[in-house]
């Protein structure tokens, strides 16, 4: 699974990168998982499975879905209950959901 | 993750949801919804001033040691915070030009 995750300057969703990769590694799943500037997205899509968004960036979930649908890549933003604990297992379950969301047929909201 | 973290994290959250808010004002206003504007200015500053304090007391705590410790995180999360009052103190100017044009019209 192709995991990537915006915030403004792609420096603090970083942090949580770090926490997801390591969740990751304890569950033995091969996830790729990298952090970018929301400036960066349109570059950044190719191949994603989960597009996710820093709770600080939810400005930009209009922009980040006008380029995530046409390629069927759901985009969702991180709660910051996630987030400000930094907690790489829900973030993991997170990305997870929203894939299943957008399969199902269901809108991230 | 470490208690400093923790509320250097939440510097970041705060200024991003502060700078948010302001920015949903300006929409707000551009609709011509002022009475929704003010509520998200307001928004805007009540997160603003919980996150200027909290900013305050790290600074003041951080005096208050011999050797003070600058992390980029913590760099970065004021960067956040300054250019969420900066968007903030724009936006209520936006927001008034917004009123002025429909009130000319």
């Amino acid at each position: 699974m192709k995991i990537r995750l915006f915030c403004v300057a792609g420096m603090s969703t970083s942090l949580l990168v770090n926490r997801m990769r390591e969740a990751a590694a304890r569950r033995g799943e091969d996830v790729d998982i990298r952090a970018y500037a929301e400036s960066d997205m349109e570059k950044c899509l190719d191949g994603v499975d989960v597009a996710l968004l820093g709770p600080q960036s939810r400005l930009a979930l209009k922009k980040a879905r006008t380029l995530c649908e046409p390629r069927r890549i759901p985009v969702a933003v991180i709660p910051v209950a996630i987030y400000s604990e930094m907690d790489g297992e829900k973030a993991l379950d997170f990305a997870r959901e929203s894939l299943a969301n957008i399969r199902g047929g269901k809108t991230n909201e | 993750m470490s208690e400093e973290e923790r509320r250097i994290l939440q510097l970041v959250i705060q200024g991003g949801d502060a700078r948010c808010a302001a920015m949903e004002a300006i929409e707000a206003a551009r609709e011509g919804k002022f009475a929704r504007a003010e509520v998200l200015l307001e928004q805007s500053g009540q997160t603003l001033a919980l996150a200027h304090s909290a900013q305050t007391d790290m600074l003041q705590e951080e005096l208050g040691r011999e050797q003070g410790s600058v992390t980029l995180l913590m760099v970065h999360a004021q960067d956040h915070l300054m250019s969420a009052i900066t968007v903030r103190d724009l936006a209520r100017e936006i927001v008034e030009l917004y009123r002025r044009e429909e009130r000319a019209r």
